[in-house]
């Protein structure tokens, strides 16, 4: 088990570079945490890192965003807050997005728990003390 | 000239005629359209757009009493949206349109919502923006300031760096433990609270951009306090609660407009987008409108959710314009302007 710190919004950054160095490639990462613990900040933070230029917002009505960092090199960013039943996920085609091989950020994963690929990267982000915000992963 | 709108980018299938201007249907995809079927077409029920297409758009064109030989263009929404749910639209109306020997036009979803202020009305005293318009789209996806210079000349001078003011209201609903999507639920407990109950924190963004998941934490932290305090705080609190979260929304999104406003010198205001339905925010306009002498125009409210008929509207001026699009194109589900 990894744990990083985020102690103040201006070390997010750092914070970010050092979460992305843990892994080689794309991969799926779900994020869990309670509303408002800061998912979609350091899910920003990071697609900073990786070369995104576009604004990068809270997909809840969207349910995904697809962002660019550069040449072959593409991110999608869940949100599945607003999903009543699976099926709905089935109708917008999810298989298609998780086999491309890309950076797929996921908030709000338990809704879909039973359709994450084994090899998804669990991480979750808990409020400690005022302020800082603590993010484990496997 | 006769055009068929279809919009398909999110979760509603719906596909709509316009005659010169004028909206002659607008079918949404709902049970009752499948009942029309016997109900859900089993051949095609793998996706909800793909069951929902052919249906919606038979029934806006009986509903036109227009049959398929009379239409001049199909246009359709291709961006931005979910690229499943796209590539059903896109690709009926390109089947469509080559099978009929017409023109297809390309239609940006949030460009069609300001330009459903442009839908040529029956009624005498209605009357058209004037242009430049400076219009507010505030949905659950999107906040963004546009001006609009002509009807497929627009700008986008500010928008969210973070939460759409819709995802505020109905995220902060979910706080106060009202079902999902809670906005309009927050409108109606609104009307019966106290607006100045509670103050909740404003992002001090310079320019013409917006924030809201600020206000989103600060709302949250508040309430979880006060439950500490009193664990009926909500019970007790709602409607205040409603009232202070509604006003602190719609007074972020006025302070942009006016200054919008000021900056450009456009006095033509709209809204649109599913949060200009909500009464707080048209009540607020209406105010601006008599103290700044605005021209403000509110959409009706059957324009201000997801609809073909802005679609078809956009069409129709694109198609003015002979600026058709080639059958080769595919969905964006990033879309600019």
């Amino acid at each position: 088990m990894k744990i990083l710190e985020i102690h103040s919004l201006d070390k997010i950054n750092e914070v970010a570079e050092v979460f992305l160095k843990s892994f080689r490639e794309p991969c799926i990462f779900a994020f869990y945490g309670s509303m408002g613990v800061g998912k979609t900040t350091f899910i920003q933070a990071v697609c900073k890192v990786l070369g995104v230029v576009d604004p990068v917002s809270s997909p809840t009505f969207s349910i995904v965003n697809e962002y660019s960092c550069g040449t072959d090199c593409k991110v999608y960013h869940f949100d599945f807050y607003r999903i009543n039943s699976i099926t709905e996920v089935f109708d917008f085609g999810y298989e298609e997005y998780f086999s491309e091989n890309a950076y797929i950020f996921i908030e709000w994963p338990e809704l879909i728990e039973d359709l994450l690929p084994p090899e998804t990267v669990k991480l979750s982000i808990t409020l400690k003390d005022e302020g800082l915000r603590q993010i484990s992963f496997e | 000239m006769i055009i068929l709108g279809i919009e398909s980018s999110c979760d509603d299938t719906s596909a709509a005629v316009v005659k010169d201007g004028r909206v002659l249907s607008n079918a949404m995809a709902s049970q009752s359209v499948h009942e029309k079927y016997g109900g859900v077409v089993p051949e095609l029920a793998s996706r909800a757009h793909q069951q929902n297409i052919i249906p919606v758009v038979d029934d806006a064109l009986k509903s036109a009493g227009i049959s398929s030989a009379e239409l001049d263009a199909i246009a359709f929404t291709r961006g931005p949206g979910l690229m499943g749910s796209l590539l059903v639209g896109t690709s009926f109306a390109k089947g469509l349109a080559l099978s009929l020997d017409i023109p297809l036009i390309e239609v940006n979803h949030l460009q069609a919502h300001i330009l459903s202020h442009f839908i040529i009305k029956e009624e005498k005293e209605s009357t058209l923006p004037g242009l430049p318009f400076l219009c507010l789209l505030v949905s659950g996806g999107h906040t963004q300031l546009v001006v609009v210079e002509d009807y497929l000349d627009m700008k986008i001078i500010g928008q969210t760096i973070d939460d759409a003011a819709g995802e505020a209201f109905d995220k902060c609903a979910k706080v106060m433990g009202l079902s999902y999507p809670g906005g309009p639920l927050i409108d109606k407990l609104a009307v019966k609270g106290n607006p100045d109950a509670f103050a909740f924190s404003k992002p001090k963004l310079s320019g013409f951009d917006y924030s809201f998941s600020g206000l989103k934490t600060s709302f949250l932290y508040f309430v979880r306090d006060q439950l500490k305090m009193n664990d009926q705080f909500i019970e007790l609190r709602k409607a205040d609660l409603a009232a202070s979260l509604q006003k602190t929304i719609i007074t972020i999104l006025m302070d942009k407009l006016i200054k919008a406003s000021e900056k450009t010198g456009i006095t033509e205001i709209g809204i649109g987008g599913g949060v200009a339905a909500n009464s707080g925010l048209r009540n607020a306009l209406r105010q601006e409108e008599s103290k700044r002498n605005w021209n403000v125009y509110l959409p009706e409210f059957r324009y201000t959710t997801d609809n073909a008929a802005m679609i078809a509207i956009t069409g129709y001026y694109k198609y003015l314009k002979k600026n058709f699009t080639n059958h080769s194109v595919i969905p964006d589900a990033r879309m600019k302007f």
